[in-house]
């Protein structure tokens, strides 16, 4: 019996906050009976839930209900649970019926009335979208008061709702205090057993919806209830420059101005790239792989001697001009110390696609570099050699003639032009220092 | 206009790229890429062109950089950061910290069991390490446009058109930028003292008063704002006998609390500062070899020549727009100068917009940086927030003096009922320690909701505490959320929290 009574509560502890809401916007309205009825919304009966499925609706339409009454039945892909009635009241229209799926949390699935309400005269609401929120402002309007509106999303703007009287534009709003509560609210609340539930009856006048200590104290008739909301727009009015009454200085005569457009959106930029290929003969590099064979009895497979000159060429390349300059640098030439220091080459990450060209020769084939072997990084062997290798770029084709190729982004050709002709030079000229 | 003349050349260029500078051998898909280039790049209209690199204007313009904005910054100064960092803000503090070293060590360590031999004042250093400080603050912020991708151009900027900037380079030359939007930020200067002739070496404003060459035996500050209270500080503590001459019946500005304000008197009299208030300064003479100042008191009547070595004119500052062209384009001021805007910051033409001290609103650095971001935040989203109801003050002589939202004069002429908890510094336990306990924190609340209306501190570290009382008003927070939340011992923080306990309750401590 207790777990019955537990599990009912779990779920209407799960409504209501959305009945609710449409009970506490109600009762803003000074007569009930000639207003609208209440859309009835899909419910979010956990918070990841996003949308769900009707079960059964266990009232039909026009029936009457009262407080706890289930409703209808809810599944989703985890669960299905009761819906409750926070309120009495009448079903006038079920919109989506029994079986309905992929129902998104917050859109009508029926309209309710109060009780007592004649359904004959009882006006329809338009369908809301879910949540709608403050009417987002336009985006340059030059609405001329309170700027702070709108700011946040689903909250009401506190001055305007919370002067509780019909006048307002109650609409449901939700008033979820979403964040932790102001210690003082959360005492106060405590102090004279309020129900946490009852936060959504409170009008909150902070900044933001926020629910404020003096919300709390008006919700408990401590303080008349709309002072709170005076005192805010009082406040708010404080955030705000005083442009008005500008007394205009005497001017000189001016051309008639013509407002332009204001911003036109830039094409986005396409990153450019350009592929460098250069042909390198691996013509040497069979030569000194054979001869180790045959003197040392070693195989040195072509990765390697590859995936070393790809080393040896990527060592002090010059710097990429789309490469962002480091703060170092920025600061530097900030102070004027750019031109002082020479700027050393950078190490580059170029790493060659290899092309085999039809070859005379088959009996060569070459085995792509597929990575740099973790070994030859660790043991970054003939460095200092590149730079006097890279002087003597070695021209025309050879045998088992390959083709390296590397992307560079626009403006970076040169670099790895750089690159290509360092490795050509280091395959083709002399592979042997590669392995001493 | 200027576009379509750019256009072809563009193209023309990147057509004889395509012919001449191919690579050897390449991907024809390549080919067919680089014949879509040309467009656009070369077009020189910015987005935003901001005039102005102070607070205001680099803010805006590392904002907008960082919004992926092409933006230009002129300023004419030489080096960024605008009165602030050069010649407000950041300078006067240097002094003011080192003096109150100096000041410090030479009445106050004994005391705390500190035997210092000789004290000297070596003010040549002193100016250095000020120099450094601002040179190193300036140059941070070139960097920053770099990082940001901010064009910095030294000139003097005029409108010559809706969308025309006219630039004459401080290293020669001309040059015109276009911008889709423009920003003014040209700041303020120094309201001039009618019949007193500046020339930063007697007559000084607060630009001269960072840099004089020696400690003046006497001065008189004209004036009992912020700035003359705080040079005038630095200057007394240095040595000099300082008279504070005040048209106002109170100091700090109409902005301070009259109670504070009264206790700051009070302090920084037990100090050596003379104060003058009711008195208007009639005219001075600069001829002899000191300055005279006839000054009367504002009601009664009674004349009286003061003799000083050097006079700081501080009474404010006004808008400085001059030489920008305003009338090019017909924009338009009030009768302080101030360029008119709307809510979004806006002129008369929508897409020349204003930041900072040349426009509305108080002439603080961190006001002006906010609405910088949020005039960038106008133009890039289409929405902006500067909360003008809590922007702090500080006055940094010693002890600070800070405040953030409204005093107890305002909050009273606004006819809302109000409470006010207090808790002084002697009460503090780190103050206790520090021996430095002059000053309290005061709360204004609401009487009825608690909600807080206004901090003002007097004390040490004031400067730093508004922090929270600015957050708090931020959030609407009451006196008693701030008493719910714990504060750390033994800080000076923990009388801002007791004030707020005797706000809504009693302080525990007091």
């Amino acid at each position: 019996m207790a777990s019955f009574a537990n599990a009912c509560r779990l779920s209407a502890r799960l409504t209501a906050r959305q009945l609710r809401q449409d009970a506490a916007a109600r009762g803003f309205r000074s007569s009930a009976k000639v207003m609208a009825a209440q859309n009835f919304t899909m419910p979010a009966l956990s918070p990841t839930m996003t949308e769900g499925n009707i079960a059964k609706w266990n009232v039909k339409e026009g029936d009457s209900f009262s407080a706890g009454d289930v409703l209808l039945e809810i599944e989703t892909d985890k669960a299905s649970m009761d819906v409750e009635a926070q309120d009495d009241g009448i079903m006038a229209k079920i919109t989506q019926g029994d079986g309905t799926k992929g129902i998104q949390v917050g859109s009508r699935i029926a309209v309710i009335a109060e009780s007592g309400d004649d359904l004959s005269t009882l006006e329809i609401p338009a369908e809301e979208k879910e949540a709608a929120p403050s009417p987002k402002k336009e985006a340059s309007t030059p609405k001329s008061e309170s700027s702070s509106e709108s700011q946040t999303e689903a909250t009401p703007t506190p001055s305007s709702s919370a002067s509780s009287e019909a006048s307002a534009k109650p609409a449901g709003k939700p008033k979820k205090q979403t964040y932790p509560l102001l210690p003082s609210v959360g005492h106060l609340m405590k102090e004279h057993g309020i129900e946490e539930s009852a936060i959504e009856k409170m009008s909150p006048s902070g900044p933001n919806g926020r629910l404020l200590k003096g919300d709390v104290l008006a919700y408990l008739g401590s303080i008349s209830s709309s002072y709170p909301a005076e005192l805010s727009s009082k406040i708010e009015k404080l955030t705000h420059l005083d442009l008005s009454n500008i007394k205009v200085a005497a001017s000189a005569p001016a051309p008639a101005p013509k407002p332009k457009p204001a911003e036109s959106i830039p094409e986005p930029v396409i990153p450019q790239e350009s592929e460098i290929a250069v042909p390198i003969s691996m013509q040497a590099v069979l030569d000194v792989q054979k001869r180790i064979q045959s003197t040392l009895g070693v195989f040195m497979p072509l990765s390697t001697f590859i995936a070393r000159a790809t080393d040896v060429a990527n060592d002090n390349l010059p710097r990429s001009k789309t490469q962002a300059a480091t703060a170092d640098e920025l600061f530097n030439q900030v102070l004027g110390l750019d031109t002082v220091t020479t700027s050393a080459g950078v190490r580059g990450t170029f790493l060659p696609q290899i092309t085999a060209l039809p070859s005379a020769d088959p009996s060569a084939p070459v085995k792509p570099a597929k990575q740099l072997d973790i070994i030859d990084i660790l043991s970054r062997k003939t460095r200092s050699t590149s730079s006097g290798l890279a002087s003597k770029p070695l021209p025309g084709l050879s045998n088992s003639v390959n083709v390296f190729s590397v992307k560079v982004p626009k403006g970076d050709e040169k670099r790895a032009q750089v690159f290509l002709d360092r490795v050509k030079s280091v395959l083709e000229a002399e592979p042997g220092r590669l392995v001493l | 206009m200027l576009r379509s003349l750019l256009v072809p050349r563009a193209a023309a260029r990147s057509a004889f790229k395509k012919s001449s500078s191919l690579p050897a051998v390449i991907a024809p898909s390549s080919i067919a890429r680089w014949s879509r280039r040309g467009y656009a790049t070369e077009a020189e209209e910015k987005d935003l062109v901001i005039i102005g690199g102070g607070v205001a204007g680099y803010v805006a313009a590392i904002k907008a950089g960082q919004e992926g904005m092409k933006v230009t910054c002129i300023e004419k100064r030489g080096t960024l950061g605008g009165t602030c960092l050069n010649v407000g803000c950041i300078p006067s503090k240097a002094l003011l910290n080192n003096s109150h070293l100096y000041h410090q060590i030479l009445h106050d360590t004994k005391a705390r069991g500190i035997d210092v031999g000789d004290v000297k004042l070596n003010l040549a250093q002193m100016m250095k390490s000020k120099d450094t400080a601002v040179s190193g603050l300036t140059k941070g912020v070139e960097f920053l446009f770099k990082k940001n991708g901010v064009e910095y151009v030294k000139g003097t900027a005029s409108f010559a058109g809706e969308h025309e900037i006219k630039v004459n380079l401080t290293e020669g030359g001309e040059k015109t930028i276009i911008g889709k939007n423009i920003l003014i930020a040209t700041g303020s200067e120094a309201t001039p003292f009618p019949g007193l002739e500046i020339d930063e070496k007697r007559i000084i404003t607060s630009t001269g008063a960072i840099a004089l060459d020696k400690v003046p035996e006497s001065m008189v500050v004209i004036g009992g704002g912020i700035i003359g209270l705080e040079m005038g500080s630095v200057w007394s503590r240095l040595g000099s006998k300082v008279t504070v001459v005040e048209f106002l019946g109170q100091i700090g500005g109409p902005g301070m609390d009259a109670e504070i304000s009264k206790a700051a008197q009070k302090i920084l009299k037990k100090q050596g500062i003379d104060f003058k208030l009711n008195t208007k300064v009639l005219g001075g003479d600069a001829t002899g070899d000191k300055i005279k100042l006839e000054v009367e008191a504002a009601k009664g009547g009674k004349k009286e020549t003061l003799d000083a070595d050097v006079v700081l004119v501080a009474i404010g500052r006004r808008p400085y727009t001059a030489g920008l062209g305003l009338e090019n384009v017909g924009l338009e001021t009030d009768e302080k100068g101030r360029l008119v805007i709307d809510h979004e910051f806006r002129t008369k033409l929508p897409h020349i917009r204003v930041v900072g001290d040349c426009t509305f609103g108080p002439m603080l650095a961190h006001k002006a940086e906010e609405e910088a971001v949020a005039v960038v935040e106008w133009i890039k989203k289409g929405y902006g927030h500067v909360n003008y109801g809590a922007i702090p003050s500080v006055m940094y002589t010693h002890p600070e003096v800070a405040w953030v939202g409204q005093n107890e004069q305002e909050v009273k002429a606004s006819g809302v009922e109000y409470k006010i908890g207090t808790f002084p510094f002697s009460a503090n336990s780190r103050a206790k320690t520090n021996l430095d306990t002059e000053g309290f924190v005061k709360m204004i609340a609401d009487a009825k909701t608690d909600r807080i209306l206004g901090i003002h501190i007097i004390g040490p570290n004031a400067g730093e505490m508004i922090a929270e009382g600015t957050l708090a008003l931020e959030y609407g927070a009451s006196t008693e959320d701030i008493g719910r939340t714990s504060h750390a011992h033994p800080t000076l923080a923990e009388a801002f929290k007791e004030a707020a306990m005797a706000t809504y309750g009693k302080a525990i401590h007091f």
